[in-house]
């Protein structure tokens, strides 16, 4: 008992500290973080670290194509990872790749968590009809499946990583309004939010300076996630051919040229980058749920 | 010891297997890269729906594996004078109701494909505006085609459509009638059983076929659209034998302890790059991304430097498997029409580069390259090839490849008769494909070189709007000229002008394979289509 009381009194004096404290203690989500962290280095680092630029197509032969992994390419480097059917170094590709991929989950989310949460708070402080019209618009948009949301407006749109990074704020902003009102209509009616409306204080103050920031440890948790997903969606969108121009492949688009590979031998056309889009999402989803555990309160205890 | 044991046992068990066929209907299934869309014979064109049908239902004039027309329904033809042809129908033919087969049907499908198919995607009614046939039934089983001039192709042309029985298809709503069996009544080797779109297609035998008797009970159409997923379904026995099996595999299968074969033949079908002759064009740019103030693709200096940029014989190694042709020419060797001289292109960068200075592009430009990435054999692989072979010599090429019924509706745009409002072609380069459908060359010199003229049905595939007066004046007599001598050096020259010109670039024929079983035999076709009398047992 007396624990618990003294650890509620360090969450108040050194938030962070107890935070870092509390995260650490899995194992698992501290291998997560360090695995995430090199794959953001590697993502950051990619055109340091590639042999190639395998989006230049001067860089790539197809006379280098389908070569086994630790084979030497005409030009005399080393394709570590093998190559794949055009030429294309698979490390290389891997490291480029993923940084389209985390670009591409980590811009959506953000931006469709900015927009989910203005919409969502707004429904949550207003009520009436504003809450009943826009929860019946995500009410809809949830009920399809956000892969078909994609895929027709991809369609629409064309291709390319704004085209995508669009599609995919597209099928999230719903979520994250749906998520951030249910938060809010709780919060709203804590004392603190009885005591800032008693204050007569302006709309957007509640909403942004005291609403808002209780409504974030979850927000945080629910982001982290749903940046995994916008990879795997991502990568499912170019596994179907929309999206990406091939020439420019990311984790999804390597994984499904590959896939043709696989059965004459050639595996590594699609494994690695399979193993890298899984470390990723895995690493994400690892730090996600740990996250989930250490800022919510009622899970601590 | 061991070994001996296995070996006993498993000749026992193919004995007993063998003794069991023997009684049990035998049913082949086939493993088909894309799905049957409709059973209405007049409903599309397309060789997946076609293939099936041709089991049901049965033309005039039908094809031999090399796309030569044999007789069918009808037994002989000939011009009768320089307007009519006169075709004579086989006796004793039943539909699969009983009903015999006579000129009353023939002439029915005439006017169910004049009126129209409401709805139809690609109907083969446009067979009919060629040169504006008519029928006249003369009696029971003989009837006169006449056009308004002479026609040359006319048994070809006949090999496009079904004939569907009269007092079936009357009144039905059209495709619907057809998948749910009521209007599926033909003459042919095999009679309707089901159709699950999406799932299979069956077919049963009909003893009663005026023809050579087919060797299986049952034969079972499955769409299986990843190459890779339908390999696997021939490998752990779901399926007998697949069409388009992935070319990476293709040696494997090959060889001789693989329990498997492969059966090949060279294509119909050419691959090229087309172009787009508009003044202006919204996919090439400035090195700098901004447009492009005149169109290089109307230079036949920079369409020849991209053909000499491209590195056919590495395609073919590389992408193919071995498997395919490089060409410059767009008819195959040994069809009617078959412009010999045409070599394909001898790869050469410096070429190229030194072609590109002289038309004023020494410095590049930018390009986008579109394309299906479901359509042909690897195309998505061979456009990212190209890509490649194009940069180097200095055209920076995007690459924009997407499945293919949204590549060929953006791609067919321009065609205001077909797709009302669709005045505008969406691409500047992309590839495509095309096959000499009717085995000869007035249908390829009309449909990818002549200028686009709806109303004459010609260049009904020249979305890019080529015209040279030479290659319209050439190919337009050849398609009046009877006398077969006279017709094939003008479809020849109309070729070879045209393709100098590079109005289009071929890149090679498709090598047409399948793979099936090693207790089988296969005969292929260079049409692509799958027939279940083209297979045998060993």
């Amino acid at each position: 008992m007396s624990a618990a009381a003294g650890t509620s009194v360090d969450i108040e004096e050194r938030p962070f500290r107890q935070f870092v404290r509390d995260f650490t203690r899995s194992p698992g989500a501290v291998v997560a973080l360090v695995v995430l962290t090199g794959v953001l280095a590697a993502a950051a680092l990619a055109p340091v670290l590639s042999p190639q630029n395998p989006y230049d197509l001067t860089q790539i032969d197809i006379l280098d194509n389908l070569q086994k992994p630790g084979s030497e390419s005409m030009s005399g480097m080393k394709f570590l990872l093998g190559s794949d059917g055009q030429g294309r170094d698979i490390l290389s590709a891997i490291l480029y790749g993923l940084r389209t991929s985390l670009i591409v989950g980590a811009a959506s989310v953000f931006i469709a968590l900015a927009i989910g949460v203005f919409v969502g708070l707004v429904s949550a402080y207003r009520g009436g009809w504003v809450d009943t019209v826009i929860m019946r618009i995500v009410d809809l948009q949830l009920s399809l499946p956000p892969i078909l949301i994609a895929l027709v407006l991809l369609v629409l749109l064309g291709g390319g990583v704004d085209k995508i990074i669009l599609a995919l704020v597209i099928v999230q902003w719903s979520f994250f309004a749906r998520t951030v009102r249910g938060l809010a209509l709780v919060e709203n009616n804590r004392e603190y939010m009885d005591a800032a409306r008693g204050l007569r204080l302006g709309g957007l103050r509640v909403l942004f300076s005291h609403l808002l920031p209780n409504c974030l440890p979850t927000l945080i948790v629910i982001a982290t996630v749903q940046v995994a997903s916008a990879i795997s969606l991502e990568a499912t969108l170019s596994f179907l051919g929309l999206g990406l121009p091939p020439t420019e492949p990311s984790l999804g688009l390597l994984i499904a040229n590959g896939f043709r590979y696989m059965m004459s031998g050639n595996y590594w056309v699609s494994v690695f980058p399979g193993i890298a889009l899984l470390v990723t999402i895995m690493s994400i989803n690892v730090l996600g749920d740990r996250l989930r555990d250490v800022l919510n309160p009622r899970m601590a205890r | 010891m061991k070994l001996f044991v296995g070996t006993v046992l498993l000749a026992a068990l193919s004995f007993g297997s063998g003794a069991f066929a023997q009684t049990a209907p035998t049913t082949l299934t086939i493993g088909v890269r894309s799905e049957t869309s409709s059973l209405d014979p007049h409903w599309t064109q397309f060789p997946q729906d076609k293939q099936v049908e041709d089991h049901i239902f049965e033309r005039l004039v039908a094809m031999d594996p090399n796309s030569r027309p044999i007789p069918a329904l009808a037994t002989s033809w000939k011009p009768i004078n320089d307007n009519t042809w006169e075709f004579q129908l086989r006796r004793d033919v039943k539909w699969h109701d009983g009903k015999p087969f006579t000129a009353d049907d023939v002439v029915f499908t005439f006017d169910r494909l004049r009126a129209g198919i409401a709805g139809a995607p690609a109907s083969p009614a446009f067979v009919l505006a060629n040169g504006n046939k008519q029928i006249k039934k003369v009696d029971d089983h003989t009837v006169h085609i006449q056009t308004t001039g002479p026609f040359p192709t006319m048994p070809e042309e006949l090999a496009f459509f079904s004939i569907v029985a009269a007092h079936r298809a009357q009144g039905v709503t059209p495709s619907v009638d057809f998948n749910n069996g009521r209007a599926t009544i033909g003459t042919g080797p095999y009679r309707f059983a089901e159709f699950r779109p999406g799932e299979r297609v069956v077919v049963e035998r009909n003893p009663d076929y005026w023809g050579a008797k087919p060797e299986w009970d049952r034969v079972v159409f499955r769409p299986i659209t990843q190459d890779a997923t339908r390999l696997a379904a021939l490998m752990n026995g779901d399926v007998d034998i697949i069409d388009y099996p992935p070319t990476p595999d293709l040696p494997r299968l090959r060889q001789q302890n693989s329990g498997y074969s492969v059966s090949e033949i060279a294509s119909d079908r050419v691959i090229y790059i087309q172009f787009s002759y508009r003044d202006l064009e919204p996919f090439v740019k400035n090195l700098d991304g901004s447009p492009a103030t005149v169109n290089p693709l109307r230079d036949v200096r920079v369409r020849k430097a991209m053909s000499l940029a491209i590195n056919r014989d590495a395609i073919r190694d590389r992408i193919m498997g071995g498997a395919s042709l490089p060409t410059g020419n767009i008819v195959p060797p040994g069809f009617f029409g078959y412009a010999e001289q045409l070599k394909p292109d001898p790869f050469s960068a410096d070429e190229a580069r030194k072609l590109l200075q002289q038309a004023g592009f020494e410095k590049g430009f930018k390009i986008t390259l579109h394309g299906p990435n479901n359509r042909y054999i690897n195309d998505q692989a061979i456009i990212e090839a190209i890509a490649q072979m194009w940069t180097r010599v200095g055209i920076q090429t995007e690459v924009n490849t997407m499945p293919r019924n949204i590549f060929f509706t953006d791609v067919i745009r321009g065609d205001p008769m077909t797709i009302p409002g669709f005045d505008v072609g969406k691409f500047s380069v992309w590839l495509s494909g095309w096959g000499t459908a009717s085995g000869e060359a007035v249908y390829t010199v009309r449909g990818l070189l002549e200028s686009f003229n709806p109303e004459a049905g010609s260049g009904n595939a020249n979305w890019g709007r080529y015209t040279n007066a030479r290659v319209d004046s050439l190919s337009r007599k050849a398609r009046v000229t009877l006398d077969p001598a006279a017709r094939l050096p003008l479809l020849v020259q109309a070729t070879e002008i045209g393709l100098r010109d590079y109005a289009l670039v071929p890149i090679h024929f498709q090598v047409n394979n399948w793979a099936f079983k090693a207790t089988l035999n296969h005969r292929p076709r260079v049409n692509e289509r799958t027939y279940a009398w083209d297979v045998t047992k060993r």
